[in-house]
This record gives structure tokens, sequence and C-alpha cells, in this order.
């Protein structure tokens, strides 16, 4: 008697969180992947059309066109934040004076909005009449500015960007890994002559292993994954040049984004079956880094 | 060897004062050039203000909506705050506190809904669910949204709740207090400092969502929060003529969550380290 008021107990505390994940987190997920079989444009019956959307796929050079962008984008802000940040960690874990200081400021850009931040760069880099071109042409660095948001730059800004908002974070990160090394391995092999450099490569790198595996796993999810900053930096433009794979998934949700009305129209059977396709193609990567860095998590 | 060694100090500071210079300067040229009139902005480039212009914040408070705005996003934080700890606590508590059937599914499921974020899909439809029960002209949708992503404030309070020592109830169930009584007497109040962390977690995620609150006010620009308020400034006509509307706008934004983090840094700093050892 006494275990089922128990259990009735239970389930009453657990209902809240239980319904609204199943309801706000589960559904919505198997809602898309029903649709992905269907031709449904939001309004009117959805019609069954089996595989029709995966061939359609194949054949969109504008998706294919924003996976390519995707990968450029995730390249270089990895190969920018990743070094740059396990630096400042290796460099902040020693007993320098103010690095609680330097810390908070690093890690200061992880706590603003990325939608916030996008706006304020975007006064900064425009093209026209932004802040840093001003500046340049002030100090007679550049005649006429450069075209920071145009189409031969725009990757780059919107990477730099990111890359002012990830380095923080993934510092934070490796300190913590940083920490577990003991201090007297560092002690003796300076005893045994070791410079600061070998030190590095000899002992921080291999036994910060598993989470150097670990948060650039992170990075990898979270570069492919990420189109806010650029949704609102430069939506994807000039020319499509910075779309990437989740904001050209986002538009065919809610076409309507900013003043640039686009004139795709809504296409949930479709964008669900893009949304599939772009889910697998992130873990596809991610299974694939896993193996491929398996040698990372062995401490010798 | 000592020349050296003080060559080695200066390139040593020299790039850690260049890359902090790089970190803050955004956010400097964001406070100064709220204080600086249109033209200054646009046509300048001076570092400080001419003239500063402590009335932008007014204009744009008034002019640019940004008092609803503030009010909106103060209304989607806190309740989203409350509604977050409330059902992750209870949660929290049973789960770690009692045996019963379905306990490792609940859990599945919550490490599941962490790891599978699919952003703009589900988006759509949690927006047409919230279309059928009526609240996707208010601000309820956004929140009730917010609240059911719990899953990780849950696994925090968890780990929390594992601290507190289980002979309290025993205590307390001696003493003849319901199950209940002793969550919301006793756990509760000793759960404080995880309490603490989860609120600063969860207002820094509602107070920065954008996407959100975007589509949930499409067609009521009244129910924009901050984020959405000053994105839509871009976008706006004549954006070029209100880039010191969207400087204090974006001050009054960031302002707020800076100051948080000022003051709870290092717990922000221990939760965040913390999170990498699982």
């Amino acid at each position: 008697m006494n275990k089922t008021k128990n259990a009735a107990f239970a389930y009453s505390y657990l209902l809240p969180s239980a319904i609204l994940t199943l309801v706000l987190g589960i559904y919505p997920i198997a809602w898309a992947f029903r649709y992905m079989f269907y031709n449904y444009k939001g309004y009117g019956a959805a019609r069954f059309t089996g595989l029709d959307n995966f061939t359609r796929i194949m054949h969109d050079t504008q998706f294919w066109d924003s996976v390519v962008n995707t990968f450029v984008y995730a390249g270089g802000k990895l190969l920018l934040s990743i070094p740059l940040s396990l630096l400042l960690a290796a460099i902040l874990n020693r007993r320098i004076k103010g690095r609680q200081l330097l810390r908070a400021v690093f890690f200061m850009p992880t706590v603003i909005s990325t939608a916030v931040m996008a706006v304020v760069f975007f006064t900064i880099f425009n093209s026209y009449n932004g802040i840093l071109n001003q500046f340049l042409i002030k100090f007679n660095m550049s005649s006429s500015g450069i075209d920071w948001l145009g189409p031969k730059h725009a990757m780059l800004t919107v990477i730099l960007v990111a890359v002012w908002g990830a380095v923080g974070n993934y510092m934070l990160l490796f300190l913590a890994g940083l920490q577990n090394i003991p201090e007297d391995v560092y002690e003796s092999s300076s005893l045994d002559g070791a410079n600061k450099i070998q030190q590095f490569r000899f002992i921080t790198l291999p036994m910060l292993g598993p989470v150097l595996q670990m948060v650039i796993m992170l990075a990898i999810i979270n570069a492919l994954k990420g189109y806010e900053s650029i949704m609102v930096l430069t939506e994807g433009g000039p020319a499509g040049k910075t779309e990437v794979m989740f904001l050209y998934l986002y538009k065919l949700f809610f076409p309507v984004g900013g003043s640039s009305a686009s004139t795709q129209v809504q296409e949930f059977g479709y964008g669900s079956a893009v949304a599939f396709v772009s889910a697998l193609i992130v873990g596809m990567i991610s299974v694939i880094y896993f193996y491929a860095s398996r040698r990372m998590n062995r401490i010798d | 060897m000592r020349t050296k060694e003080i060559t080695g100090k200066t390139v040593l500071w020299i790039f850690l004062l260049a890359f902090a210079f790089v970190t803050l300067i955004p956010v400097v040229i964001t406070i100064l050039g709220s204080f600086k009139t249109n033209m200054e902005l646009t046509s300048g480039a001076t570092f400080l203000p001419g003239k500063w212009q402590f009335s932008n914040y007014g204009e744009a408070w008034d002019k640019a909506n940004f008092s609803t705005y503030t009010l909106n996003s103060l209304i989607v934080s806190l309740s989203t705050v409350a509604g977050t700890l409330l059902v992750a606590s209870m949660a929290a508590y049973v789960v770690d506190r009692m045996d019963f059937f379905g306990k490792k599914i609940y859990i599945g499921i919550q490490s599941f809904t962490m790891f599978v974020a699919v952003g703009a899909v589900v988006l759509r439809p949690q927006f047409d669910l919230m279309v059928k029960l009526h609240l996707h002209s208010s601000l309820w949708g956004v929140i009730l949204i917010l609240i059911s992503a719990h899953a990780s404030i849950f696994f925090i309070l968890l780990s929390f709740m594992k601290g507190i020592p289980r002979e309290l109830d025993e205590a307390a169930r001696i003493d003849g207090s319901s199950l209940g009584r002793t969550f919301w007497t006793i756990i509760l109040p000793l759960l404080g400092p995880g309490l603490g962390v989860g609120a600063l977690f969860t207002f820094r995620g509602a107070w920065n969502e954008y996407l959100l609150p975007l589509v949930f006010t499409m067609t009521k620009p009244e129910l924009q929060t901050l984020t959405v308020g000053l994105a839509n400034l871009k976008y706006g006509i004549s954006a070029a003529s209100q880039t010191h509307y969207m400087m204090a706008g974006a001050c009054l934004s960031i302002l707020p969550i800076l100051v948080a983090y000022v003051f709870a840094n290092k717990s922000f700093m221990q939760m965040t380290a913390g999170s990498l050892k699982g």
C-alpha cells in the first residue's frame, strides 16, 4: 500500500517534466521524421510521395553549395579557435599575474547573445559606413575600405565573428582538463632539462588527449550546426556565399526572414527531408572524427 | 639567458594583451557608441564620443520601443527561470530519492533530448502545437518551449541533490513529514547553490534566445524581445540612420547579463569547467 502511494507521489512530481519533454521535445522530432516522406507546404493536405524529397535533394545545388559553405565555415572556425584557445589555456594555467581577470575577460563573449553581437559586428564590418572601414580610411591604411561583407570576404568575416564568440568557451574546457595534470610531472621533466615547448609537446598534449578529443568533437558539432550569427550578420548572402546548411534549412520552414523576404515558399515536407540529411551529415562527420581520433583517448 | 627570459615574457604579455584587446573592443565600441550621435558613428572614426549623448537611451527607450522589448525579455527570462527550476528540481528529487518503474527510461529520454538538438526543424511543429493551444500569439508559447528544454538543468540539479545527505529525509520521515513536505521545507532550501547555478544558466539562455521569440512574434511586433527587436532594427528601412539606437539597444541587452556575469563569475567558471567531468 505504502509502495503504491510512493510511486504515485513519484509520478506526480515527474509529470510536469515528462509531459513537457514528450510534447515539446520528442513529438516535434517524430513530426519531422514523418513529413520527410510527404509533399506538404503547410496548408492543404499532405501527400505521401515516398522518397521523392530525397531525389530532389540529390539535385538541389543550392543545398549542396550550403553544405560546402558549412565545411568551409566549420573548418575555418576550428582551425583558428582550437589552437588559440589551447594556447590561452596553457598560458593561463600557469601562475601568472592577473590570470583570473584574463580568464574572465576571455570568457566574456560566451555570456553575450550571438544575435546581439552579430548586430554589433554588422555595424563594425559594414562595408559602406562601418566603423572598421571608417577607421582604416582615417588612418590611411586603406583608401576606400574593405568590402568585409562583400562576396570576397564575407565568409572570412563570418568566421572571425564565430571565433570571437567561441575561443573563451573552449579555453575554459581546456583549463579544466589541464588542472587534472599533476604538477610534479612538469617539475621532474624540468629537472631533466626539458624546456617549456618540449613540456607542452610531450606532456601537456598527450595528457590532455581525451579532453582535446571531446572539445574538438563539441566544436565540430557546434560549428556544423551554428547559423544564428550568420543569419543576423549576412542572411546567408551575398549571393549565397555564406549560406550554411542549417540556415538553408531554416529558410525552408520560415521563408520570411528580415527585410529580404525571399521568394522561397514554405516546404515542410522537403524541409524535413533536408533536416534529416543535414543531421545525417553532422552525425557521419562526428562518427568519422570519433574513429579517426581514437588514438587521442589513449594516454601513454 | 636573462635577456631571453625577458623577451619571452614580453612576447607572452603582448600576445595576452592583444587578445584581451580584441575580445573587449567590440563591447567597448558598443558602450561608447551608444553615447555618440548617429553622424559621429557613421562618418567619423572617433574613439570617445565628442559629446556624450545620454539622450540616446531615452529615445531608444521610447521611439525604438526598447521599453516594451525589455519588459518582454524580462517576462520571458524570469518565467523561464522559475518554470525550469520548479519542473527540474521536482523531477531531480524523485529520481534521486525514489525507485519507480520507468526511471531509467525517463533519464534516457532526458539525455536524448540534450544531445539531439535539431534546431530549426522542431521549431515548426512546436509552433503548430502552440497554434492549436492558442498560445502562438503570446509569449507563453516561447516560455513553455524554453521550459521544456530543461534536461541540462535537471542533470545539474541531480548532481547537487546527490550531495544532500539522505539521513535528513529519514529523520523527516520519522518525524512524520510527508514526502512532499520534506521536499519543499528541507530539500529545496538546501539545494540553494544548485538552484543558483541553474538560474544563472537558464537566465542566460532565455535572455539571449533569438530564434524562438523571432518566430513567435513575426506577426506581433509588440511581443518582441530585446534580441529580436534589436536585430530587426538592422533590417529597418532606414537602418543607416538608426545606428545609435542599435548601439544603445545592444547595451540594454548586454549590460544586465554582463553584470550578472561579473557577480557570478566564479560559479559560472566552475560550472562550465565542471560540465566537462560529467
